[in-house]
């Protein structure tokens, strides 16, 4: 669906794609997910970076992209940089390169090391935030400071989602994208890309659950929620009507 | 050969097979042998592998071990007694294995003493050594483990826990290959769960060890099919299973049994009445005998009945309460107080039916149906002072539907008609941990390792594409090479067809990490959207949640919204009233073979009704006239008091009169009704078949039903039947019900039912359950304790991982089966379906202006549960549409 002139959320997928710069933009990706939880113990099996690419693959084929941006948190460990997260943040890489696509990184609270791999990669990595033609790119743990002739803030971090219920009681969990403003300006939250982050069901937690400052700033009652799942990206109305129900 | 001995040998041939101190020892301790004694005796000495039930209090320990403990004295005597393990008994509670230790310490003593004194100093000489005994469960002190490595006792009580430790413990292990006979104690609580397939498999890994074939004893207390407890004690060689000799003396006791109601009339005699005559015939009966065991189905029911018998006959410290969520320390003084014979009364849910002795008790009173009549058995049989005297027994009812169920009950305990329990039939987490075990001790061929599995009963027919996908799983084949060294818990090699242990971690989450009893933890009840706590639940409540759902906690009440992690929230919801009674997870589902009995009650007495109606011309039922005196005689033979027969006379009257026929065996009665002031409209069916099939039939038939009408349905179940709930008239026609009946042919059930069951809260529990087991997930990962609702958290991000990559995962595999076939009873449920397909059970769809007498403990409460939609695109417009409908615009 478009959700602007020149934004469309593409239907099913956690990105979006902004004409004007013929990008795809999308969040949260925490490559080597699967490789730190093992580490603790958990033996997740490897399907994040497979649906990541699979999810790209889709969207690349249907607009023909020629950028991808990542707005924050490519990688999933905060202080170093796992064996894991390496390896896949090499394949990832390669595999944008081999699509002939560039790739520019926000940094996100997880991506300390990436600028490591700016110059080997030739990447485009930006340390706090990025403005290209009118957008703001931020990963969201902290406040947007240039808002100085920005049409729209685009942010990733909250992981959001919307939790729903059905008649008969089942309850379902749907990531989905936040779509409201801050100081005025149109704000757009990204569902996470991360295959295991189920997200966090904004319209059943308290305000003070929430991570980002953003978001706690102003009023989350008053965003839409626009879901996605099934392979349909869907208006849900606000947070504040769904939290009535 | 499995066979059965029915004829005692005398007492000259049993005692005659015991060497000389030991049968003197016994005649100066015993006037007699009793009945389970006079088979044992002789058989063991045989070295038959045996099966062996009997009554408690009827010298069960001795008989399974007296000529034993000869046998281990006769190598005494010659000499040539090693410091070995000869016998191995086995129990589920490590309360009777304290038990059993303290019991056989003494005999031990004394019969070596008598010898000692006989002998004097030549038993030095002789090498004439005492026979040892020692205890080994989870509670065993370090040191004293340490100890019993070095000098192991002859015979080793233990639990299946620590079998599994110590079988994999290369030191130990070798103490156990001198083992000449296994004992099962408590089998009847081990033959029909995941612990006691545990077991098997220990006991099979076992016999691959020992030198010579052991004898295995199964002890236990009644339960049916004798052949199968059988064939789970002894096992399999190759397909057929291994000799065993049964022997049932669990009939040696008799019952003196009856269905009581406290008042004539259960449905208009005010609540406070009912419950004042109740209490009043338990004060009498305590009063009349010298100790009561009252059993009450759940633990609030217990409290409940306690503090009642205290505050109304000022009784004191005489009665005590006994239930699982009482600490160790109190139940056992409890138990303690039983058996010195100072209590005047114990009121029990569950806890005190089992294993350990509890002294001699009067009479056992029943408050509601006890829900099979194994159980019921089980717990009247706790009466009477030895087994001779019969076992007194009341069972109290409280509803009409309770008091038909407890009446047939109680005639089918009369005539030994028992319901049967089944084994898991290859669940494969438990195998997974057993595979990973195997590794640690050796390096494998797949294929001896495969025979030896099958030896056990529950794998007899194990497919091999089932153990290779496993062994492929241990070997983390499921990700690419370079990962296998951290995801394998096992090597394989294709080539050589072996596997082994890997890594030096594995033997380490071997040992912290197996069992099979799920870690369960109480779920934290939260105010949804704030940080108010308000209670605790059960999980298992839990997992019989859905949202909307209305319960009572701490005396308020609250609507269930959504479960995450170890956290139930939910909405304050003070004048609503419940959906679902907070026992329900407790209740104990009645049994199929049961409830076919009342179901051939039903058919057998609705008859005579008939027949009495048409006969009389009777188009009234007039409440106050007598009973007829050929349906009072119809009824007298059954166990009942004169109030229950009125109450049983007048409610089949009833529902004859209202629908013209009852529901019965051979007739599934569909009632479409409502709810005029809820506006509610209900399909009602009628299936007395037990609660697990209808859990199961229930889902199936909603979802076919849902997919006509294109919308959601509500499902109500309980043992009786199970109701459709519709907002709308759904008009369901003949037409529908035959269609749908045609639709769920046999085969289509399966795919229907995972789909069904898959975004359940159910599915999420018992999957973490079956990750733990399999050690996909940890609970205790390098002496780190990982918390249950973490260990959720986890098993839910492997879920939806293993869910994307393969369907036929086997860990995601046993959880379907464990749900569909543990938790429901699916293959019957499809049974049933096709006999109504064939014609072998009729339908009848009636309407009812309002619900029939047969229908109202069914309104009045439920499981409210969730039909998925087929299509999953129109399924998120369906979620959207209900959204919109609620709150109008965009």
């Amino acid at each position: 669906m478009m959700l602007t002139r020149d934004i469309e959320l593409l239907d099913g997928l956690p990105l979006i794609h902004i004409k004007s710069l013929n990008a795809l933009v999308g969040a949260d990706l925490h490559l080597g997910y699967e490789g730190v939880m093992a580490k603790k113990g958990v033996f997740l099996p490897k399907v994040n970076l497979k649906r990541i690419m699979e999810t790209l693959d889709t969207a690349l084929a249907k607009t023909r992209a020629k950028m991808v941006i990542v707005d924050g948190d490519i990688k999933n460990e905060f202080s170093t940089v796992e064996q894991d997260e390496f390896n896949e943040l090499y394949d990832f890489i390669n595999f944008i390169k081999g699509k002939g696509v560039t790739l520019t990184l926000i940094k996100g609270n997880h991506d300390n090391f990436v600028e490591r791999y700016k110059e080997p990669f030739k990447l485009e990595v930006f340390r706090q935030e990025a403005k290209m033609s009118g957008y703001l790119f931020f990963h969201g743990e902290e406040l947007p400071r240039d808002l100085k002739k920005v049409k729209m803030l685009i942010m990733g971090h909250e992981h959001p989602a919307i939790g729903v219920f059905n008649s008969g009681g089942g309850k379902e969990k749907l990531a989905s994208f936040l779509y409201g403003s801050y100081k005025r300006i149109p704000l757009l939250v990204l569902p996470a890309m991360n295959y295991f982050a189920a997200g966090t069901d904004i319209n059943l937690q308290h305000r003070s659950m929430l991570l980002s400052p953003v978001l706690k700033q102003i009023d989350v009652d008053k965003m839409r929620a626009i879901a996605i799942g099934y392979g349909s990206t869907i208006d849900f109305g606000t947070i504040g009507k769904l939290r009535e129900v | 050969m499995i066979d059965y001995v029915k004829e005692p040998f005398s007492e000259e041939q049993s005692l005659g097979v015991l060497n000389k101190y030991v049968k003197e020892w016994f005649n100066a301790n015993f006037k007699e042998l009793t009945p389970p004694q006079r088979f044992t005796f002789k058989l063991i000495s045989e070295r038959k592998n045996l099966l062996i039930t009997a009554p408690t209090g009827s010298g069960k320990t001795m008989s399974g071990f007296i000529s034993i403990i000869s046998k281990l004295f006769d190598y005494s005597l010659q000499g040539k007694l090693e410091e070995k393990v000869y016998c191995l008994y086995i129990s589920p509670l490590r309360a009777l294995n304290n038990d059993i230790h303290r019991n056989l310490t003494k005999p031990l003593q004394e019969i070596y003493t008598k010898i000692a004194k006989e002998k004097g100093v030549d038993i030095v000489k002789q090498n004439v050594r005492a026979v040892t005994i020692g205890v080994r469960t989870g509670d065993t002190p370090q040191k004293e483990r340490a100890q019993m490595l070095k000098h192991p006792p002859n015979i080793l009580v233990t639990t299946p826990e620590s079998l599994a430790i110590m079988l994999n413990s290369t030191k130990f292990v070798e103490n156990l290959k001198s083992v000449e006979y296994v004992i099962i104690d408590e089998i009847h609580e081990l033959a029909n769960n995941k612990r006691g397939v545990h077991l098997s498999l220990s006991v099979e890994r076992l016999a691959n060890l020992t030198d010579a074939k052991f004898t295995r004893i199964g002890l236990g207390a009644t339960l049916y099919p004798l052949e199968e407890a059988a064939k789970f004690l002894v096992g399999y060689n190759g397909n057929v299973p291994n000799d065993c000799t049964i022997v049932d003396a669990s009939w040696s006791k008799k019952l003196d049994v009856v269905a009581i109601s406290p008042v004539k009339d259960m449905i208009y005699t005010k609540d406070n009445v009912v419950e004042d005559s109740m209490y009043d015939q338990l004060n009498k009966s305590i009063k009349e005998s010298k100790t009561t065991l009252i059993f009450t189905n759940t633990r609030s029911g217990t409290e409940r009945v306690v503090f009642n018998l205290k505050k109304r006959f000022k009784y004191g410290e005489d009665i005590a309460a006994h239930h699982g969520s009482l600490s160790r320390e109190s139940r056992l003084e409890v138990e303690d107080l039983l058996k010195k014979g100072s209590l005047k009364c114990a009121v029990s849910s569950t806890s005190l039916e089992l294993g350990v002795d509890i002294g001699s008790i009067d009479k056992v009173i029943q408050l509601g149906s006890p829900k099979s009549v194994t159980r019921a058995i089980q717990r009247i049989g706790r009466a009477g002072h030895s087994y001779k005297a019969a076992a007194k027994g009341d069972v109290v009812v409280l509803n009409r539907d309770d008091l038909v169920e407890c009446t047939i009950m109680l005639d089918a305990a009369l005539k030994r008609h028992l319901d049967s329990f089944a084994v898991p039939r290859n669940p494969l987490d438990v195998l997974a941990q057993h595979i990973v075990g195997m590794s640690l001790t050796k390096k494998w061929e797949v294929d001896e390792a495969y025979n030896i599995i099958r030896n056990v009963y529950s794998y007899y027919d194990l497919p091999k594409s089932d153990f290779m996908a496993l062994i492929n799983y241990l070997a983390g084949n499921y990700v690419g090479l370079e990962n296998r060294r951290v995801y394998g818990k096992i090597w394989y090699d294709e080539k050589d067809n072996t596997f082994g242990k890997r890594g030096y971690n594995t033997k380490i989450i071997y040992m912290l990490n197996l069992g099979t009893i799920p870690d369960e933890v109480a779920v934290n009840v939260m105010v949804s959207g704030t940080k108010k706590w308000v209670g605790n639940i059960e999980e298992e409540f839990l997992t019989k949640l859905k949202e909307g759902d209305i319960f009572a906690l701490g005396g308020r009440m609250y609507r269930f919204e959504y479960a995450r992690g170890m956290k139930a929230y939910v909405t304050e919801a003070p004048s609503s009233s419940p959906t679902i009674p907070p026992w329900f997870s407790e209740q104990l589902p009645l049994s199929y073979e049961l409830a076919n009995e009342i179901g051939a009650f039903r058919l057998e007495f609705s008859k005579l009704l008939e027949d009495y109606i048409s006969k009389n011309k009777i188009n009234k039922f007039a409440r106050r006239k007598k009973m007829p005196k050929e349906i009072d005689a119809f009824l007298g033979k059954l166990p009942v008091d004169e109030n229950s027969k009125e109450a049983l006379y007048g409610y089949f009257m009833e529902q004859m009169l209202f629908t013209k026929c009852v529901p019965n065996k051979e007739l599934l009665l569909i009632e479409c009704t409502g709810d005029i002031s809820e506006y509610k409209f209900y399909v009602i069916f009628h299936s007395l078949l037990g609660r697990r099939v209808n859990d199961a039939l229930s889902r199936a038939i909603a979802i076919k039903i849902g997919e006509r009408l294109d919308s959601d349905v509500g499902v109500m179940i309980n043992d009786n039947g199970f109701m459709l709930v519709f907002d709308e008239n759904p008009k369901v026609s003949e037409k529908v019900i035959k269609e749908v009946f045609a639709e769920l042919a046999t085969g289509t059930l399966i795919p229907l039912m995972k789909k069904n069951v898959r975004k359940t809260e159910l599915m999420k529990r018992r999957f973490r359950h079956a990750a733990a087991r399999s050690f996909m997930i940890l609970k205790n990962y390098k002496g780190w304790k990982i918390g249950v609702g973490r260990q959720q958290v986890n098993s839910q991000l492997i879920l939806k991982a293993v869910e994307e990559m393969d369907q036929n995962f086997p860990i995601l595999k046993e959880t379907y089966r464990e749900i569909l076939n543990d938790v429901m009873d699916l293959p019957r449920a499809e049974e049933v379906l096709s006999k109504i397909r064939k014609g072998e059970i009729k339908w009848k769809l009636i309407q009812t202006p309002f619900p029939s007498p047969f229908a109202h403990n069914l309104i009045t409460f439920g499981h409210a549960d969730v039909i998925m939609m087929e299509d999953r695109h129109r399924y998120l417009q369906e979620l959207h549409k209900m959204v919109m409908k609620k709150i109008g615009s965009r």
